[in-house]
């Protein structure tokens, strides 16, 4: 069972209309990604970076293929099961933070965690946690918009981590940063992959992630290109 | 997190909006409850006038009194009166007995005669309990004096009579013969009636009794009692002790004219209630549905985050709830405001409906129509959230992260 890969995609393909057209996304693309992964989807834009990412953060469902979480076959699954799934198995960071306004940094960290039930008093600690190993534990009564660019990656970083997932999504997420800025959010990931065993899928462009990988799949035109 | 909080924390997220929004919603609320307080206010008010206008809050009378029509004057009279009333006022709820004797007739004076409706009454129980001696615009009201006649000012008008002249009544007694008696008009009364004010004559029981040459008899016996809403009861408590041919009726079902305007009112206010909630109500989806698509990123991302779909209607409807509620205790208090503001004011109002004078603004607090307004605009609100909140909730993750 543990030889089993966490996620694994078999001829993946997804089309999607745009105006009167068809566009293949995806034409059946083959991937495993196991625990403590570091990884990056590489390609042009309209390669398929974010379909496939969105395909296997369960975002989005395929049109051919399958895809297996922890051996268990995801197709069929009604929208609530996927979004318990997500919520506990995956976090997710974004180009564009995407944090809540309305609430606080520490707010912002608890918000998965009071979703999949937790009390309020422990979603609260252990948000304190996380952005104390992010780095923003002066930060947590911030709300956003006094955040500067990185810090707001930090604290997505940080409700990325909130469930205690085993893979985290992040699409471009050094894009909208300068490039001091993006090397910390890299050193911090790699950290967190290091020390909490959590696998990152990166969907990106930026050459400072792909040095950064362990491993990456180059996508082309919804394709994996073979190196 | 509380998802109050968080609800709140939303609806305060786009002020202006929310103002606006809720501004509309308290702007129903007091709509609502002035409209209310002010009928019911009228209906108060139209209640005590009537139940004053010599109807009382009981009327006892022959049975067929209140099915019949009479052929010939007092054909139904009550010939024991006075017994019967000895034991009503008994009643520990009767406040005033009032004997009434109903004629018509002509009245003379001068070269002139005019037909009137005449009652005969106990001057001090009129005056007791009905609001009649009180329209005295000119002279006074009934006295000791037993050829005195009080007369509506429109009738004296029409008899060109004022106090002090003398006049001379017609009538036909019960036995079908034509019989006169001399009085003297000693007041004019102010009679809020239009129509009854033109041919309104109040007599001492005495000589209306003499005119129709039937001592002792009375048409019927109006009952006031110390406070409404106990006629129910007292009317079966005496029905039972006075037993006969005796019927009650309570001045529900005696005033016609109440309950068609009460109808009359309610029809009307219920169909502004209807386009108040429309309006609000499209308002409120507006409003929504803006929200939601300024959300739409926020709401993908919570999704993605493993928020349900119900989760995201319940956040919306939630915000509906908090700003319904809050706007209901922001119109509740610009409706007290505006409540003391009119009350104070001391503006008059056209008469209503067979209404000779106008009457002080007036709106009162009716505690209901709070509690009811609360409960529409808050559920207003609700329902005008639910619809854009379920097409949030059911919004495509992928296009929603996307949305611009």
């Amino acid at each position: 069972m543990t030889d089993l890969p966490l996620l694994s995609g078999r001829a993946l393909a997804r089309n999607y209309r745009l105006g009167t057209e068809m566009v293949c996304a995806l034409r059946g693309v083959d991937i495993d990604i196991s625990r403590g992964d570091f990884m990056a989807l590489k390609g042009p834009s309209g390669s398929g970076k974010t379909t496939l990412i969105n395909l296997l953060g369960l975002l989005d469902t395929p049109d051919a293929g399958e895809l297996m979480l922890e051996g268990m076959n995801t197709q069929g699954l009604s929208e609530n099961m996927r979004a318990d799934l997500r919520r506990r198995h995956f976090g997710f960071v974004f180009q564009t933070f995407n944090l809540v306004p309305v609430l606080s940094a520490a707010e912002n960290v608890a918000y998965p965690m009071t979703l999949d039930r937790r009390s309020d008093r422990e979603a609260a600690v252990r948000a304190r946690e996380l952005l104390a190993a992010v780095g923003l534990a002066d930060k947590a009564e911030q709300r956003p918009d006094l955040l500067s660019g990185g810090q707001r990656q930090r604290v997505a970083i940080a409700r990325a981590l909130a469930n205690e997932p085993e893979v985290v999504f992040a699409d471009e997420p050094t894009a909208n940063l300068d490039s001091k800025t993006a090397d910390m959010i890299l050193d911090l990931m790699q950290t967190l992959n290091r020390e909490r065993g959590v696998a990152f899928v990166f969907a990106t462009h930026d050459p400072r992630v792909v040095e950064r990988a362990q491993r990456v799949i180059n996508l082309h035109d919804g394709r994996v290109e073979q190196p | 997190m509380n998802p109050l909080t968080l609800a709140w924390r939303n609806v305060a997220r786009n002020r202006r909006r929310s103002l606006l929004t809720g501004g509309i919603l308290a702007f129903g609320f007091a709509s609502f409850t002035l409209s209310a307080g002010f009928m019911a206010q009228s209906f108060h008010g139209l209640r005590d006038s009537t139940i004053r206008s010599g109807i009382g809050h009981l009327q006892f009378a022959d049975a067929r009194t209140f099915t019949q029509s009479e052929d010939a004057p007092l054909q139904f009279g009550l010939k024991d009166a006075d017994a019967i009333m000895a034991t009503i006022a008994k009643d520990p709820a009767v406040r005033v007995v009032m004997p009434r004797l109903e004629f018509m007739g002509l009245i003379t004076a001068r070269a002139r005669s005019v037909p009137f409706v005449g009652v005969g009454v106990d001057p001090l129980a009129e005056k007791t309990g009905t609001d009649i001696p009180t329209t005295i615009s000119a002279g006074r009201w009934l006295d000791d004096n037993g050829r005195a006649l009080v007369l509506g000012t429109g009738l004296a008008r029409t008899l060109n009579v004022s106090v002090g002249d003398g006049v001379t009544l017609l009538a036909t007694t019960p036995e079908g013969t034509l019989n006169a008696v001399d009085a003297v008009v000693t007041g004019l009364a102010d009679v809020h009636f239009k129509e009854l004010n033109d041919r309104y004559l109040a007599a001492p029981l005495a000589l209306a009794q003499q005119l129709l040459d039937a001592p002792g008899t009375v048409s019927k016996i109006s009952v006031v009692l110390h406070a409404t809403g106990h006629e129910a009861e007292t009317a079966q408590r005496l029905t039972t002790v006075l037993g006969g041919n005796l019927a009650v009726r309570s001045w529900e079902q005696l005033a016609q004219f109440y309950n068609q305007v009460k109808m009359l009112y309610i029809g009307i206010f219920g169909f502004m209630s209807i386009v108040l909630m429309v309006v609000v109500f499209l308002a409120s989806v507006n409003t929504t549905l803006m929200t939601v698509t300024e959300r739409t990123r926020e709401i993908g991302t919570l999704r993605a985050l493993g928020a349900r779909p119900r989760v995201v209607l319940t956040n919306f409807v939630l915000e509906g709830t908090v700003l319904g509620l809050a706007a209901s205790a922001a119109g509740a208090l610009l409706s007290l405001l505006i409540s003391a503001g009119l009350n104070a004011s001391a503006i008059e109002m056209p008469p209503p409906p067979g209404v000779t004078r106008g009457i002080p603004i007036h709106v009162q607090f009716f505690a209901l129509a709070y509690v009811s307004a609360a409960l529409a605009m808050t559920l207003t609100s609700v329902v005008a959230s639910y619809f854009p909140a379920r097409r949030a909730a059911r919004i495509s993750i992928v296009e929603a992260l996307t949305h611009v």
